[in-house]
């Protein structure tokens, strides 16, 4: 077990036209020692680059790794007493699954074969594999063969464990059914854990802080909520959450704000909050906007028609567009996406009237990306965990 | 279910059987018929001609067998006679020889396929360069290199003293070193082909696990090139064995100790009088009785190795 750290790491490839990429740029991260942190973000953003970085696995441009208060930048990866699990499982085909755990143990350590035996039983026992011993890994299931790997890395009880889109394999049902053993699992070892993953429910849901990477460059380290409710830019409040946060691009004017499609008073505090912005963003959740079939009876409200609803049982996802749009698909037309309570009934209702609540409101520099400012709580984020 | 089947057959035979059979089945049949007699005729032929009687030899077409008077396994005996001694020799070549191509393009593949380090391209290209270089260019250098530059008969002078070593192995050992060179670039294609299908990641988990490149190698890449091994056995030795050329101009003369097999088949059964044919055709088939029995041997894993 061991604190992680990433001082400015950064991962420079060269392509076969001698260009340079640079896959993972600048990145620092802390990672406590038994932290469950999660790296996230979209397909290349250089989440797996980091992970494999750390891994030892691929060389380190510039910047530094450390291992409590060891640099481990110039340690071969079989030196480093890490684990990782892969998302082929990389299980070795002609070994049994007692032989595929026992290898690390074997190539990794002194102990006798007997004591080797009684971890790799007492792992699989832990795991629920104990029946699978003597079977090779092509005897088994995807989602056992998903044990069999982690149960790999859990053996050997290293520093640190690294995974790499792990459950990303296994049907919807055995992944989330996995997600919460995994979380099970390594609150139980208390290990410090790295976990890359593309899939922000994961994010949100498995770790203690998400690492949001985009385009090599870190975007926000933070717990779940904190980067749910008070993300860092444009980037990371489009990617958290599911259906995305809304955004409307548009213009600062005195004390309103000004998009194409409308206009939207904003109050005093907000006013001054902005003050020298011009060019702005505003994010809004899904779950934020509030619905009314009556007539808008402040200037608050917007007068939209319902689009499409897709009910998901818990819930009503509600594409809202406004009257001046033609219908059919037009990408410039500003769609809102509205989450409602699932037994609402909304069918046959065209036009309602969407409140945009001050307070839930996030607004961004169009410029820059960042936030200027986050929505209000009811007290601190903390505390709301 | 049967009985139906029985009694629509049985009520008019010949107009179900014809009916099921097309014109391209005939075809078919036909081509396969002609190709199981173009490979069979001169094995047949040699295998007919081996056990005849020089009367009988004169006396029945070439691919007829004789009558039960023209039989003989004389020639066999005489054939088996000469050619021992040779296939003792081709043996303590061929298989160290195929063994080493193995062990060493396994490893070569190894180092080239499933390591990364710099100038690999280049070496690989070396390696595949060395398939295409023909023997004829490189006797005369070859011949040199061993009698004047090795002169490995006078430097293991001191070991032909002992016991079951004897001067001809000064030979042998040249052999088994120039067939090894020249088979391990092939080896190494051949490996390299299976290896980069090789999942990166599972080398990747038995380099985190704590093994080291050679570990890797030990314990995970050569348990599964198993069947890729039993492939280049059986391409190796029936090259090796079968080679002519090397022996030719490494042993010289088919009356030195280390005769090869082949060596010695291309003068069996020459004499002043005439082609002594049933002697011809028997040594050759007891010279490529190993290859075959090799091929039995690893025919399962062979078949394995080959779907790679």
């Amino acid at each position: 077990m061991a604190r992680t750290t990433l001082e400015h790491i950064t991962k420079v490839f060269t392509d076969d036209n001698a260009n340079d990429i640079v896959a993972v740029d600048d990145v620092s991260i802390e990672i406590e020692d038994g932290e469950f942190l999660v790296l996230v973000g979209p397909s290349g953003c250089g989440k797996s680059t980091t992970l494999r970085m750390v891994a030892g696995l691929e060389t380190i441009t510039d910047g530094r790794i450390r291992l409590d208060d060891r640099v481990i930048n110039d340690l071969p990866a079989q030196d480093r007493d890490i684990a990782m699990v892969f998302q082929s499982y990389a299980l070795y085909p002609h070994m049994t699954v007692r032989g595929n755990m026992a290898f690390g143990l074997e190539e990794s350590t002194d102990l006798p074969d007997e004591e080797i035996d009684a971890l790799v039983t007492e792992t699989a026992e832990m795991l629920g594999i104990e029946g699978m011993l003597d079977r090779t890994p092509d005897e088994l299931s995807g989602g056992q063969q998903q044990r069999v790997a982690l149960g790999r890395a859990i053996v050997r009880d290293p520093d640190v464990f690294l995974m790499d889109e792990p459950l990303s394999n296994l049907d919807a049902k055995l992944r989330s059914q996995m997600r919460m053993e995994l979380q099970r699992l390594q609150e139980g070892l208390d290990t410090t854990t790295i976990y890359v993953t593309h899939d922000q429910t994961e994010a949100m849901t498995m770790g203690d802080r998400i690492a949001v990477l985009n385009d090599g460059k870190l975007q926000q380290v933070g717990t779940p909520l904190e980067c749910y409710h008070r993300p860092a830019n444009l980037f990371v409040a489009g990617f958290i959450g599911e259906p995305s946060m809304n955004m409307i691009t548009g213009t600062i004017d005195g004390d309103a704000f000004v998009s194409d499609e409308f206009t939207y008073p904003i109050s005093a505090d907000l006013a001054a909050e902005l003050e020298g912005v011009f060019d702005v963003t505003l994010g809004i959740r899904p779950e934020d906007l509030e619905l009314s079939t009556e007539e808008p009876e402040d200037s608050r409200a917007l007068s939209m028609i319902v689009d499409v609803v897709e009910p998901m049982g818990d819930e009503n996802v509600v594409y809202l567009r406004f009257d001046s749009g033609d219908v059919g698909i037009d990408d410039d037309q500003l769609v809102l996406i509205a989450t409602i309570d699932g037994i609402s009934d909304i069918a046959g209702i065209d036009r309602v009237s969407v409140r945009i609540p001050e307070e839930a409101l996030h607004v961004f520099s169009t410029e820059t990306g960042n936030a200027i400012r986050n929505r209000r709580l009811e007290g601190d984020v903390e505390r709301v965990v | 279910m049967s009985t139906d089947t029985h009694s629509s057959t049985d009520t008019d035979p010949t107009s179900s059987w014809i009916d099921r059979v097309s014109a391209s089945d005939v075809g078919l049949y036909a081509l396969l018929l002609g190709l199981v007699a173009f490979y069979l005729t001169p094995i047949q032929t040699g295998l007919v001609t081996s056990i005849k009687t020089s009367q009988a030899l004169r006396e029945t077409l070439p691919f007829l067998p004789p009558g039960a008077a023209g039989i003989t396994f004389e020639k066999w005996q005489v054939a088996f006679e000469a050619l021992s001694s040779g296939m003792i020799n081709s043996m303590l070549f061929t298989i160290p020889s195929t063994i080493l191509c193995a062990v060493f393009g396994s490893m070569a593949a190894y180092g080239l396929t499933l390591a990364n380090w710099r100038g690999q391209v280049l070496v690989f290209a070396t390696f595949i360069a060395g398939i295409f270089i023909p023997y004829q260019a490189v006797i005369i250098p070859l011949s040199e290199f061993w009698t004047v530059w090795v002169n490995l008969d006078g430097r293991l002078a001191f070991l032909w003293g002992l016991p079951l070593l004897a001067e001809k192995h000064a030979t042998i050992i040249e052999l088994i070193i120039t067939h090894t060179a020249y088979g391990i670039p092939i080896c190494t294609v051949l490996f390299r082909a299976q290896y980069q299908t090789m999942s990166w990641e599972m080398i990747e988990a038995a380099r985190l696990d704590g093994a080291s490149m050679w570990r890797v190698y030990r314990r995970i890449v050569l348990p599964l090139s198993i069947p890729m091994f039993a492939v280049v056995f059986i391409f190796q030795f029936t090259q090796i064995w079968n080679e002519f050329l090397f022996s030719l101009t490494l042993i010289r003369s088919v009356s030195d100790p280390a005769a090869s097999v082949t060596l010695i088949l291309s003068g069996l059964g020459e004499a002043m009088e005439g082609v002594d044919f049933p002697l011809r055709m028997a040594g050759a088939f007891v010279a490529a009785l190993p290859t075959l029995i090799v091929y039995v041997l690893f025919a399962d894993e062979f078949a394995e190795g080959v779907k790679v």
